[in-house]
């Protein structure tokens, strides 16, 4: 047998401008040899055909440029969110959109658990209820001798039964801010923040930083990510103690793993140390672990109130949000990783805090000149015109966060920045147009990792509640297909590897059931995924 | 059991002397075993040899979560503390310069096996001023302000009235300048812990101590009515309280802070007491507790 496989497709869509579309590809050790018709690869030698996906669109392998190792291991616990969800192992989960069927999936979950082993729920999202709270008594109707605990999407609050509750020693007697009371006295159940969460969840034994550390978290992921056709991810906000590193090394290592990670160090210490571990990193690197990138926090999140934002601030009249990283701080972290030849990825919700980001480099970039740096602006969920134009000034990438024009747009209309600025935000369209290189996210766990249907958003702009949040900022099929291949392989300096479907890449594809370009828009984010080509291997749903 | 482990975050913006505030309380004698949690960015200068004289320990952790949406490093290694073999008898958390020290603070009102020890924050008396009035980071450091229990002005030659009258205005903390006092440990962990003897004798220390061993006992509601008229000038005030039916109290108030948490088998009731020289003396506490 040859060592030149070529597929067939019914379709590659190659996102090479040169051979936009293609009906085979030869692959050889994992790269592509040659794009085009049945005999594009004859004049390499013997070659072997496989029709195997002859019936599939073929895409390049999509990048998910914003997520976290932490979407594939939620799913040790029972997903209780309103929108449908799959999990790693394919199985879909129904949302639960009334507080009946949160009772009744529950309860059904429920049955499958150990006689000792607590119920934890995630993901609960309570916009059906409207006119009470979940609470203690819902729960109790699930069980009254198993401890049970549901998470909400935003991971701030949590609701508890009774058994809980008494596990945590909450009663009339506790006076803890966010230990919610009811009329009676007593606790609801309602939990808010960590402070009130802590106890509830080291007696139920739920440890969320073994959740992205664990060997089952990091296969767990590449199960998602096979799910979502996606081939290279991120996780975007990484420790990287030597134990994790070592365990991922090895994991990924291995032939039959199929998806790329690059992870960026959290920047949580001072600018030197931190620079110096990413530059130890580096040197580390393998093709499926992309080591060396950083990321930096600055501001919270615009549903949470905490982003900075700038005037005229939030609609209800609430504070300006807060500084996970203080500004002065932010300028030291971006001069030395910027001196050091070390790519950022700058996390920024509100304008204010990207404001602040584009002066940090800015000051960084006279002091450093750096071409071809191409540190990244993620979220970017309000800039406008004028700062987009700035970051393509400076040549910094932006990763748009489109995923929240469905997820919070309505939220961010009624209740936190007003109509008129949520029409112009998560501003791909701006973006573009600043001639700025754009990528679009999910930041899973937080919302689904699944390019199409980040696509999608982008495209449309549909809020859940239906409407159509800002034509203005819509992007087109073909530009939003750019942001999850070869846009993305950009802002991670991949673009010379993986993005496109052409000789010399890697041979990461998608495997669709349709084609993306062909569809009514509208349909996007329904193209069935039926897999992925990693390195030339095909790994089927 | 193992006994409940108190909890005191330390909070300042930058620069603003916590560290030196840490290394000043790991060399005084005051007998405790600390554990010195440290959450922020940069180096670490705790004093290594302080912490191994007194066979103290540290912990440094990071803000790893996703997208710090939750912070549950911190709580998760609070309870590896928590679920030592033998815990130490103080916890100290240093938090992040930004970092809102009542989020963190909090966890010792809620968890049953920590006690409230308090919030105190540190603050440059040469560059308050101007840090509050900063558009960008002014709001998050008045704050950390407006939580305390205690303030603690540090880095001023002289005590600054008109500072810390403002400071006083604006929180509901006991406001110290750190230069006046020679002792710290009594502010930041009160008078007389379970096991260890007051410190005494040492020259000039301005505080006011009181204790009392009686017979009293009092419900929950009893107890918090009781506490709600504690003198002004009781800094601190902590022990165990007897309660009806065999069961009891263990109390914490901390400046304008209360918590109270119950025990499942009251020995009697036993507490102390600490305030400032010159704005209590041990009569009036003794009035006001067994009126
Ligand atoms: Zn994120």
């Amino acid at each position: 047998m040859s060592d030149i496989v070529v597929y067939s497709a019914k379709k590659i869509i190659t996102m090479d401008v040169n051979r936009p579309e293609a009906t085979h590809v030869a692959v050889r050790n994992g790269e592509v040899l040659a794009v085009g018709d049945a005999r594009c690869a004859d004049q390499w030698g013997t070659v072997t055909h496989d029709d195997s996906l002859k019936d599939a669109v073929l895409m390049p392998g999509f990048i998910e440029a914003h997520a976290h190792m932490m979407a594939g291991a939620m799913w040790e616990y029972a997903y209780a969110g309103f929108h449908d969800r799959i999990d790693p192992d394919g199985k879909l989960w129904p949302g639960l959109t009334d507080i009946d069927a949160v009772i009744g999936g529950l309860s059904d979950y429920a049955q499958g658990l150990d006689d000792d082993a607590p119920l934890v729920g995630w993901g609960f999202d309570p916009i059906f209820l409207k006119t009470e709270r979940l609470s203690k008594k819902h729960l109790d109707q699930i069980s009254t001798t198993k401890p049970i605990a549901i998470l909400y999407s935003n991971l701030h609050l949590m609701c508890v039964n009774s058994v809980a509750l008494e596990m945590a020693g909450f009663d009339h007697t506790t006076n803890a801010e966010g230990v919610i009371k009811g009329p009676d006295g007593t606790p609801t159940g309602e939990l808010q923040e960590m402070a009130a969460m802590f106890p509830v969840m080291r007696r139920l034994n739920i440890d969320f930083r073994g959740l992205s550390q664990k060997e089952t978290s990091i296969r767990a992921y590449a199960d998602v990510s096979r799910r979502a056709g996606v081939t290279t991810v991120t996780d975007l906000y990484s420790e990287m103690e030597e134990e994790d590193v070592a365990t991922m090394l090895r994991v990924t290592g291995e032939d039959s793993y199929p998806l790329r990670i690059v992870p960026a160090l959290g920047a949580m210490s001072g600018p030197k140390a931190i620079a110096d571990k990413a530059e130890a990193l580096a040197k580390r690197s393998t093709d499926k672990l992309r080591l060396g990138a950083v990321k930096l926090m600055t501001d919270g999140a615009i549903q949470g109130w905490t982003a900075r934002i700038k005037s005229p601030g939030y609609v209800g009249g609430q504070p300006n949000g807060i500084w996970n990283t203080p500004p002065e701080v932010i300028f030291q972290l971006v001069e030395e990783l910027n001196s050091r030849g070390i790519q950022m990825h700058i996390h920024v919700n509100g304008d204010e805090a990207a404001e602040v980001a584009l002066n940090a480099i800015e000051a960084a970039l006279r002091k450093h000149p750096w071409m071809g740096h191409r540190h990244v602006l993620q979220h970017c969920q309000m800039m406008g015109r004028d700062l987009f134009t700035r970051a393509a000034d400076m040549g910094l990438c932006c990763n748009i966060f489109a995923n929240h024009i469905y997820y919070f747009g309505d939220q961010h209309v009624a209740m936190t920045i007003g109509v008129d600025r949520a029409e112009r935000m998560d501003g791909a369209r701006s973006a573009i147009d600043a001639g700025v290189n754009i990528a679009i996210h999910s930041d899973a766990p937080v919302t689904p990792m699944a390019p199409l249907f980040t696509a999608w958003c982008a495209v449309n702009r549909q809020t859940t509640s239906g409407r159509t949040l800002g034509h203005a900022q819509q992007i087109t099929v073909q530009e939003a297909l750019f942001a999850i291949t070869l846009g993305a392989a950009y802002t991670l300096k991949l673009d010379r590897e993986i993005g496109s479907i052409q000789t010399g890449k890697r041979a990461d594809f998608t495997v669709l059931g349709d084609d993306p370009t062909k569809v009514d828009p509208m349909a996007l984010k329904d193209v069935p995924v039926l897999g992925t080509v990693f390195g030339g291997r095909v790994h089927l749903l | 059991m193992k006994p409940r482990l108190p909890l005191a975050v330390v909070s300042g913006y930058l620069g603003a002397g916590k560290t030196t505030l840490i290394n000043r309380l790991l060399s005084e004698p005051h007998g405790l075993r600390l554990l010195v949690m440290v959450n922020d960015f940069g180096a670490i200068n705790i004093d290594a040899d302080l912490l191994a004289e007194a066979g103290d320990d540290t912990m440094t952790l990071t803000n790893g979560c996703v997208c710090c949406t939750m912070g549950a490093d911190l709580y998760m290694a609070i309870g590896d503390v928590l679920d030592r073999d033998t815990r130490p008898d103080y916890l100290v958390i240093e938090a992040s310069g930004i970092a809102d020290p009542a989020r963190i603070a909090q966890v010792a009102m809620a968890e049953p096996d920590l006690v409230y020890g308090g919030i105190a924050t540190v603050v440059d008396g040469q560059t308050y001023a101007s840090l509050v009035a900063d558009p960008l980071i002014g709001a998050q450091i008045e704050r950390q302000t407006s939580v305390a229990d205690l303030v603690l002005i540090s880095k001023l030659d002289h005590p600054d009235p008109a500072l810390t009258l403002r400071l006083g205005v604006q929180s509901r903390a006991a406001v110290v300048d750190l230069a006046e006092r020679n002792a710290l440990a009594p502010l930041l962990f009160g008078g007389a812990p379970r096991t260890i003897p007051m410190v005494k004798g040492q020259a000039h220390a301005p505080y006011v101590t009181w204790s009392s061993s009686s017979p009293i006992q009092l419900d929950h509601e009893a107890l918090l009515a009781k506490l709600n008229t504690r003198p002004a000038g009781l800094f601190r005030f902590k022990g165990f309280v007897a309660g009806p039916s065999g069961r009891g109290w263990e109390v914490h108030c901390v400046g304008p802070a209360v918590s109270v948490k119950p025990i499942s088998q009251a020995q009697g009731t036993k507490v102390v007491g600490i305030g400032l020289e010159g704005q209590i003396n041990p009569e009036q506490i003794e009035n006001w507790w067994l009126d």
